[in-house]
C-alpha cells in the first residue's frame, strides 16, 4: 500500500435514474491524489464535479467503482462501513462555495461542534480552534458570529472548521466562487499550504482559472472520466 | 457539547418568547375552560353545601326545586320532624327574581327563601363580608356582591320594598346566577301570592285562592344512629314525596343539571388542546425548516443526528413548558375577569402539564423526522 495514498479512486461510476431516463454522470473514473498534494477539478457546468466530490466525501453512493481514503478502502460496488456518516466525521473535512456557518453559534462554536461531537473535550477542541484561528489570521475574530464577519473572514472560518477534525482529505467545492480574486488567491494558497504542512489530500473544484496555477495537479472531467492534465494550457473551462 | 438548543434559542429569543406566550394564551384558556367547569361544580353544590341537609324532601316525582318546580304544604316540615330519625328540619324556597336597580337596569338573580329564626340556615356567615345575615320576618334582603347593590339600598319586589341589609360573596346557584337570601315569608309571598286583580279574577271563574303557604323544600338533618338512606326510604314509603339524600341531590345537580354544560365545556377544552398541540407541531416543524440548510450542513460534515434531534426535542420541550408557564399566568391575570365563577385548580394544572410535555415530545417527531429525511447535499450547490 503506497502511504503517500491520499484519495484513490478506481473506475467510480454514476448514473441517475433508470432504461429510458438513466442518465450516466461518471462512467469509469479512476485517479489518486497523494497526501500534501492541492487538486484543482475542473469541467464544465452539469459535468458531474460535486457529484464526484460528494461520492468521494461518502455523502452520495455510487453505483460501482472503489474508493480509497487514506490507506481505508470504503467503497467496493457497495459501502464497507454502514455509518458513512462517520467517515466523513473523521476522516473528512468540508469547504463549501459559501461557507455556511451555523448562524446561530459563533465562530469558535462553528469550529468546535465536529471535534466536540468526535468526543474531543471541550477545553481541547477550544484550544485547537484558536490555533487554527491563529493559523488562518483571525484569532480576534473567535467570539464573533459569522454576520459579523466578511466573506473572505467567513471562508476562512469555514477552512477552520474543515481542518478542526484533523481530516485527512479536504474536500472543497467552489471554494473562491464568492470571492474576489485577491481573496480566492489568498484562500488557494491558504489551502496549498495546509496540504503541505499537515499532510492532507485536497480536491478543489473550481470555475477560476486564477487560481490554477496554484495547485499541484489539475484534473479535468471530459467524457464522464477524470483525466489528469499535464499544463494549464490544456484546460479549458466553460 | 455545545448545546445546540440552547444556542438557537438564544439566536432568536425575542421569537421564540413571543410565540411561546402565543401558544402560552391557548394554554390559558385551555385552564380557564377547565376553571369555568370546576366553577360549575362549586358553584352548583356551594348552596347544597351550605344548607348542610343530611335530606331533601321534595314534591312526589320530581328531582326537587334545582331541576324542576316542587311544591310542598310548609307544615310538613312540622310532620317531618315528628318522624322518628328527623333531627331538624326547615321549609325553603327557591326562585329565580329579577332585581330592578334605579337606573331601570334588571339583575337575574337565584332567591332562597328560609325562616330567619329557624335552626337550619342556608346563608353562610363566612360569605357576609358586609351588613348581616336577616334578623326580621320581612323586607329584608341579603344580595351577592356581584349584584351591584349597596348596603341599606332599597329594592321594589312584588308589592313592596325590601332594604340590602347585607352582603355576600362568592354565592351562586347551580345554573350561574347570584343569589340572594329573603325571609321565608316574604319568598312565598313573592312565589304564591298573586296580584290583587289576579285573585279577583280567579274568584269570578270559581277558583279558590292561591295558598300562599307553599314551600319548594323541605330539608332536614338526620339524627345519630340513622343514616339518611334510611330515613328517605322512610318517607318515600310513607308519606309520598320525593326524597334525596344531600349526596343525591348533589347528584342531580353535577350528574345532570351541569353534565350537558360540562360535556360542552369538555368538548372545547379537547378542541383546544388538540389545536394548541397542532400549533406546538406546527411551529416545531417550521423551525425545523428554517434551519433545514444548518442542519443539511451538519449533517453532510458529519455531525450525528442524536445531536440534531437533540436540539429539536429540547426546543420543543421548553417551549411547551414555557408556553405551559405563560399560560398558567395568563389564565391567573384574567379569571376574576368572567362573568360566572372560574375555579383555577392546581390538580389541573398538573395534568395539562403532563398533556403538553406529551404532546411536545410527540410534536417534536415531526420536526426529527423532517431533520432525519434533510438530505446533506441539498446543503451545496452544483
Amino acid at each position: 500500500m503506497d502511504t503517500q495514498q491520499g484519495i484513490r479512486v478506481e473506475n467510480l461510476m454514476k448514473h441517475f435514474g433508470e432504461e429510458e431516463t438513466r442518465v450516466d454522470v461518471i462512467d469509469g473514473a479512476s485517479f489518486t491524489v497523494n497526501k500534501g498534494e492541492l487538486v484543482a477539478l475542473v469541467a464544465p457546468s452539469g459535468a458531474g464535479k460535486t457529484t464526484l466530490l460528494m461520492m468521494i466525501g461518502c455523502v452520495t453512493e455510487p453505483n460501482g467503482g472503489k474508493i480509497w481514503l487514506g490507506d481505508e478502502k470504503v467503497y467496493d460496488d457497495g459501502w464497507l462501513i454502514k455509518d458513512t456518516r462517520s467517515i466523513r466525521r473523521k476522516k473528512i473535512g468540508f469547504i463549501f462555495q459559501a461557507p455556511y456557518l451555523i448562524p446561530f453559534l459563533n465562530v469558535i462554536e462553528n469550529i468546535t461542534l465536529l471535534p466536540q461531537a468526535n468526543g474531543v473535550p471541550e477545553k481541547e477542541a477550544n484550544a485547537k480552534a484558536m490555533e487554527l484561528l491563529t493559523y488562518l489570521d483571525i484569532a480576534d475574530k473567535a467570539k464573533m458570529s459569522g454576520s459579523q464577519l466578511s466573506g473572505g473572514q467567513n471562508q476562512r472560518v469555514a477552512i477552520a472548521r474543515a481542518l478542526a477534525n484533523n481530516p485527512q482529505i479536504i474536500l472543497a467545492d467552489e471554494p473562491t466562487a464568492a470571492l474576489d480574486a485577491e481573496r480566492s488567491v489568498s484562500v488557494v494558497q491558504m489551502l496549498k499550504k495546509i496540504a503541505q504542512e499537515q499532510g492532507v489530500a485536497v480536491i478543489m473544484v473550481t470555475h477560476d482559472e486564477t487560481v490554477l496555477p496554484y495547485c499541484d495537479k489539475i484534473m479535468e472531467i471530459v467524457n464522464k472520466k477524470v483525466v489528469m492534465k499535464d499544463s494549464l494550457e490544456d484546460v479549458k473551462i466553460i | 457539547m455545545i448545546n445546540l438548543a440552547a444556542k438557537d434559542i438564544k439566536h432568536s429569543l425575542s421569537k421564540f418568547i413571543i410565540t411561546a406566550a402565543g401558544v402560552g394564551m391557548l394554554l390559558g384558556i385551555v385552564l380557564i375552560m377547565l376553571g369555568v367547569y370546576r366553577g360549575m361544580i362549586s358553584d352548583g353544590t356551594s348552596l347544597i353545601n351550605d344548607i348542610g341537609a343530611d335530606i331533601w324532601v321534595v314534591q312526589e316525582d320530581t328531582l326537587g326545586p334545582f331541576a324542576e318546580s316542587s311544591r310542598l304544604h310548609e307544615d310538613f316540615k312540622n310532620t317531618l320532624r315528628s318522624l322518628d330519625g328527623i333531627d331538624l328540619s326547615s321549609a325553603m324556597t327557591f326562585q329565580n327574581l329579577q332585581l330592578p336597580h334605579a337606573n331601570g337596569k334588571m339583575t337575574r338573580v337565584f332567591a332562597v327563601g328560609y325562616d330567619p329564626f329557624g335552626k337550619m340556615i342556608p346563608l353562610n356567615p363566612k360569605r357576609i363580608v358586609e351588613g348581616r345575615g336577616l334578623k326580621h320576618d320581612h323586607y329584608e334582603i341579603v344580595v351577592s356582591k356581584k349584584t351591584g347593590f349597596a348596603l341599606g339600598e332599597r329594592i321594589p319586589l312584588g308589592r313592596d320594598m325590601y332594604t340590602v341589609v347585607g352582603i355576600t360573596e362568592k354565592t351562586v346557584s347551580s345554573g350561574g346566577d347570584l343569589l340572594v337570601y329573603l325571609s321565608l315569608k316574604d319568598a312565598q309571598k313573592l312565589q304564591f301570592l298573586y296580584s290583587n286583580a289576579r285573585i279577583r279574577n280567579d274568584r269570578a271563574r270559581g277558583i279558590k285562592g292561591m295558598d300562599s303557604h307553599m314551600i319548594n323544600a323541605v330539608v332536614a338533618t338526620v339524627r345519630d344512629g340513622h343514616t339518611p338512606d334510611e330515613v328517605a326510604a322512610q318517607i318515600r314509603r310513607w308519606k309520598h314525596k320525593g326524597v334525596f339524600t344531600n349526596e343525591a341531590q348533589k347528584e342531580i345537580l353535577t350528574g345532570n343539571l351541569i353534565k350537558m354544560a360540562s360535556k360542552q365545556i369538555g368538548m372545547f377544552t379537547v378542541i383546544l388542546l388538540i389545536v394548541s398541540i397542532v400549533i406546538i407541531a406546527m411551529i416545531i416543524y417550521n423551525m425545523t425548516i428554517e434551519k433545514i440548510k444548518e442542519i443539511a450542513v451538519m449533517k453532510l460534515i458529519g455531525i450525528p443526528n442524536k445531536f440534531i434531534i437533540k436540539m429539536i426535542v429540547q426546543e420543543t420541550l421548553l417551549l411547551g413548558v414555557l408556553a405551559f408557564v405563560a399560560g398558567v399566568g395568563f389564565a391567573h391575570l384574567i379569571y376574576t375577569k368572567f362573568p360566572k365563577n372560574v375555579v383555577l385548580l392546581s390538580e389541573d394544572a398538573m395534568r395539562l402539564f403532563v398533556v403538553i410535555l406529551v404532546a411536545s415530545l410527540l410534536a417534536s417527531l415531526f420536526g426529527a423526522k423532517k431533520a432525519i429525511d434533510a438530505d446533506p447535499t441539498s446543503a451545496i450547490g452544483g
